[in-house]
C-alpha cells in the first residue's frame, strides 16, 4: 500500500505531465505549421540546392556545383552587390527617418499623433502592386508627375527615365522602398518613445542635462530592444526586396536593380533551375543569418 | 544560447521563404479533390486561357461552356484567366504542386518548346481536324511528331503607325498603301520626317521584359535580312553583322529610343495614347480591344525589310492537355476541344472571339469584317515559327537583356556584335543542355 508521500507525489507527477500535455497541445498547430511551412522547406532547400532540379525530370545530384557556378557567375555579384546597397541604404535610413518623425510626432497632442501614425502606416496596408503602379506612373519617362514638375522648374533639361536608366533605378527602388518600410518602424518608436520612464528624464534634465543629452544618455538606452527588432525586421525585409523589382525593372536596366530575391526568383521560375536557385537562397540566408546575429550581439553590448 | 537560437530562426525564416521546389514532376500527379470523378459519372475538367481576344473575357468563355453542356453535361468546366506577367509563374507553380491544368491554351513555344519537351503534355495527333494548314501544324508538332497543340487560330504579328501624325508629317510617300508594307530605307526616312515634324517618340524599342518581344525580334531581323534561329530550330543564329547592322542603325536614328523601363503593353498604352506614333507589337486583336481608347486612325504596317518583302512573325494558339495521368480527365478534355474545334460552325465562333484568323479554310468567319480582312493581308508574308526552338526561354530572356545593355552602348556596329553574340551563346549553350 502506497504512503500519503508516494500518492501525493504521484498525484503531482500526474499534474506535471497532464499540464505539459496540454501546453504542447496548444502548441500543436503552430508546431504543424513550422514544421510543415518552415522547417520542411529549409531542408528541401538546402536538399534541392546539391541538385540539377529542373522541371520534367528526375534531379541530377551534382554536389556543391551549383555553389560553385554560382560565386563564379557575375551577375550573381552584382545582384549581391545591389542587395548590400539596398541594405546599407535602406536599415540606417528607415531606422533614422523613424525615429525622427517618432520623436516628432510623439510631442504632438494625441489625435495629431494618430493622424500620422496612420498616415506613415498607409503605404504598409495599402496593397504592394498599387503603391508600385503609383510610383510607376509618376516615374514614367513620358508623362510622369517627376519629369514633368523637373521640367517646368528647371531641374532637369529633357526627361529623366528614372526606372530605364542603370545610374537612377536602384536609387528609385531604394526610396520606394522607404516609403514602404517606415511605417512600422515608426508606430514602434512612438511606442517606445511613450513607454520611456519619465522620471528618469526628468531627474537628467534636473541634473543639468540637455535635451539631446537627456535622448542620448536616457531615452536611447530604453529603446534599445525596439532598435534592435527595427534593425533586424528591416534588415531582413531590404534583402527580401522583391515584389518592386519585378513589377518595376524585372532586375534591369543592365541588372542594375538585380537583387539577390529576384535573381532566385529569375533562376527558378524564368529558367527552371531549381537547384540554382535554391543555392542562392541557402547563401541569402545564411548571410542575413550571420547579419542577424551580428545585430543582436551588438544590441545586447550596447 | 539565444544568439544561437535566434540565428537558426532567421536561417529558417529566409529559407522558408525562398525555397524553390523540384524533383515533383516526374511523379505521378495527384488529382485535386475538386476534380475527382463523381458518382454520377460526371468529370471536372480545369481549363486555363492565356489572354487570346475574347477568351480572356468571361461572358464569352462561359457562353462556349454553356454551349457545350448542352451536349455534355457530363463534363464540367472550371476556367481560370491567366495574364501574360505572371500566367507562366502559375502554371509552373500548379505544375509542380501536381496540380495542372487539364486544357491550356496557348501557342506552341509554351505547349510545345516548353511544357511539351518536358514529357507534361499528351499527345493531340488524332484529332488534328481535317484541312488544318501544314504550316501551322508543322509548328505544333514536334521532332518526333507528336503534336501537343491543337492549333485553333494565328495570326501574322505587324507594326502599326499613327496614319494622321504620318500624314502630317508628308511621311505616308515613304509607304506603299496597298501592301502595307515598306523598305529599310523608307522606314528610316518615315521616321526622320515624323520626328522633324516635331514628335520625338516616334517608335521605341521596348526592352523592359519579354512581353511583346516578337515585335523587337521581327524589328530588328527584318531591317537588313538578318534571322533568329536557323531553320532547323536547333541553333539560335541572331548574333550577325544584318542584325548588328540593324540595332546600329536603330540606334543613330532619331525618334527611335530603347527604353528598358516599358515591356509591349506599356509601348501599345502609349501608342494608343498618341505618345508614340508607331508601335512595333502590334495585331487585329490590338485593335479591337483599344478601339475605344483610339482617336486616329491605326495604319497596320509589315515591318521594314531592304527589299519590302518582310519574313513576319507569326503567332499561333491553340488548346494543349497535360498528362494528369488521369484518362477520365483527359478524356473529358478532348471531348471539350472537339467539341470546339471539329465543328465548322462552333469552330467559326471560337475563332472570331480570339479575333484572329483561322487554321484552315472555314465558312462565315469574319463576313463582311473589313478590319480582319485588312489584317489578313498580312497573312502571307508570315515567315518561319522559330519559337519552338529549343532552349526558347532562356533565348527571350537573353533578347531583352542584349537590347537593354545595345541601347545604353555606344552604338557600335563591332560593340552590338559582341552583345549579340554573348547573348546568342547564352541561348543555344541552354538549347544545348535541353
Amino acid at each position: 500500500m502506497p504512503s500519503d508521500t508516494q500518492v501525493k507525489r504521484l498525484s503531482t507527477g500526474r499534474l506535471v505531465l497532464h499540464e505539459n500535455v496540454a501546453a504542447y497541445l496548444f502548441l500543436l498547430p503552430f508546431l504543424i505549421f513550422f514544421v510543415g511551412f518552415v522547417l520542411y522547406p529549409m531542408f528541401l532547400c538546402v536538399y534541392t540546392s546539391l541538385f540539377d532540379a529542373t522541371m520534367g525530370r528526375e534531379d541530377i545530384y551534382i554536389g556543391l556545383q551549383n555553389y560553385q557556378e554560382l560565386f563564379s557567375d557575375p551577375v550573381f555579384w552584382v545582384a549581391l552587390k545591389n542587395t548590400a546597397i539596398i541594405v546599407l541604404v535602406s536599415v540606417p535610413v528607415t531606422c533614422a527617418f523613424s525615429l525622427w518623425v517618432a520623436s516628432a510626432i510623439s510631442k504632438m497632442p494625441v489625435a495629431a499623433t494618430s493622424a500620422f501614425r496612420c498616415i506613415f502606416y498607409l503605404p504598409v496596408v495599402t496593397g504592394s502592386v498599387a503603391v508600385t503602379m503609383v510610383w510607376k506612373w509618376m516615374f514614367n519617362n513620358y508623362y510622369g508627375i517627376f519629369n514633368y514638375l523637373g521640367q517646368n522648374t528647371g531641374l532637369i533639361d529633357k526627361p529623366i527615365n528614372w526606372l530605364g536608366d542603370p545610374k537612377y533605378a536602384l536609387g528609385c527602388i531604394i526610396l520606394i522602398l522607404l516609403t514602404t518600410s517606415v511605417g512600422q518602424p515608426i508606430v514602434l518608436y512612438v511606442s517606445a518613445l511613450d513607454n520611456v520612464d519619465r522620471t528618469l528624464v526628468e531627474a537628467a534634465a534636473v541634473d543639468g542635462a540637455t535635451p539631446f543629452q537627456a535622448f542620448w544618455k536616457v531615452k536611447w538606452p530604453q529603446m534599445m530592444p525596439t532598435t534592435l527588432y527595427i534593425l533586424v525586421i528591416t534588415t531582413i525585409n531590404s534583402f527580401q526586396c522583391f515584389a518592386l523589382i519585378q513589377l518595376l525593372t524585372s532586375g534591369g536596366p543592365k541588372n542594375s536593380t538585380m537583387t539577390i530575391m529576384y535573381y532566385i526568383y529569375y533562376n527558378a521560375f524564368k529558367l527552371y533551375r531549381y537547384g540554382y536557385g535554391n543555392a542562392m537562397g541557402v547563401i541569402l540566408a545564411i548571410i542575413i543569418a550571420i547579419l542577424s546575429a551580428v545585430q543582436l550581439r551588438l544590441g545586447k553590448e550596447k | 544560447m539565444k544568439k544561437l537560437l535566434a540565428m537558426l530562426l532567421a536561417l529558417c525564416m529566409v529559407l522558408a521563404l525562398t525555397a524553390c521546389g523540384g524533383q515533383t514532376a516526374t511523379n505521378p500527379t495527384p488529382q485535386p479533390e475538386d476534380d475527382q470523378p463523381a458518382d454520377d459519372g460526371t468529370v471536372t475538367i480545369s481549363l486555363w486561357t492565356y489572354p487570346i481576344g475574347d477568351w480572356t473575357d468571361e461572358t464569352t468563355v462561359k457562353s462556349f461552356i454553356a454551349d457545350f453542356n448542352a451536349v455534355h453535361p457530363e463534363i464540367k468546366v472550371n476556367v481560370e484567366y491567366l495574364d501574360y506577367t505572371n500566367g507562366d509563374d502559375k502554371v509552373n507553380t500548379a505544375i509542380e504542386g501536381g496540380n495542372a491544368p487539364d486544357i491550356i491554351m496557348e501557342g506552341p513555344e509554351r505547349l510545345i518548346a516548353n511544357w511539351g519537351a518536358k514529357g507534361l503534355m499528351l499527345d493531340l495527333a488524332d484529332m488534328v481536324p481535317e484541312g488544318t494548314y501544314d504550316g501551322v501544324l508543322g509548328s505544333c508538332t514536334n521532332a518526333n511528331g507528336a503534336v501537343y497543340e491543337l492549333p485553333v487560330c494565328m495570326t501574322a504579328h505587324c507594326m502599326a503607325i499613327n496614319l494622321e501624325v504620318f500624314e502630317e508629317a508628308d511621311a505616308l510617300q515613304y509607304i506603299d498603301l496597298e501592301s502595307h508594307t515598306w523598305t529599310t530605307e523608307d522606314f528610316f526616312q518615315a521616321v526622320q520626317a515624323v520626328y522633324d515634324a516635331g514628335y520625338p517618340y516616334v517608335g521605341t524599342v521596348f526592352c523592359g521584359g519579354q512581353g511583346g518581344d516578337q515585335g523587337t525580334r521581327a524589328l530588328v531581323t527584318n531591317l537588313y535580312g538578318g534571322t533568329y534561329a536557323n531553320p532547323e530550330h536547333t541553333a539560335y543564329t541572331y548574333a550577325s553583322e544584318e542584325n548588328a547592322q540593324a540595332l546600329a542603325a536603330l540606334c543613330a536614328q532619331d525618334g527611335i529610343t530603347f527604353d528598358p523601363s516599358i515591356v509591349a503593353s506599356d509601348e501599345i498604352q502609349n501608342f494608343v495614347n498618341g505618345t508614340f506614333q508607331m508601335a512595333f507589337c502590334w495585331n487585329a486583336t490590338q485593335e479591337v480591344n483599344n478601339a475605344d481608347a483610339l482617336d486616329f486612325d491605326v495604319y497596320p504596317m509589315a515591318f521594314p525589310a531592304e527589299d519590302g518583302v518582310p519574313s513576319l512573325q507569326g503567332g499561333i494558339w491553340g488548346y494543349g492537355v497535360f498528362d494528369n495521368h488521369d484518362e477520365a480527365r483527359a478524356e473529358a478534355a478532348k471531348t471539350f476541344i472537339r467539341y470546339l474545334t471539329e465543328d465548322d460552325a462552333v469552330y467559326a465562333k471560337v475563332v472570331e472571339a480570339t479575333h484572329f484568323q483561322p487554321v484552315r479554310d472555314v465558312d462565315g468567319v469574319y463576313e463582311g469584317n473589313e478590319l480582319m480582312a485588312e489584317y489578313a493581308l498580312m497573312n502571307p508574308l508570315m515567315g518561319d515559327y522559330y519559337q519552338i526552338t529549343k532552349g526558347w526561354t532562356t533565348a527571350r530572356t537573353e533578347w531583352w537583356n542584349m537590347l537593354q545593355r545595345v541601347g545604353a552602348s555606344d552604338g557600335s556596329v563591332e560593340t552590338i556584335l559582341a552583345e549579340l553574340q554573348a547573348a546568342q551563346d547564352a541561348a543555344n549553350a541552354a538549347a544545348e543542355a535541353e
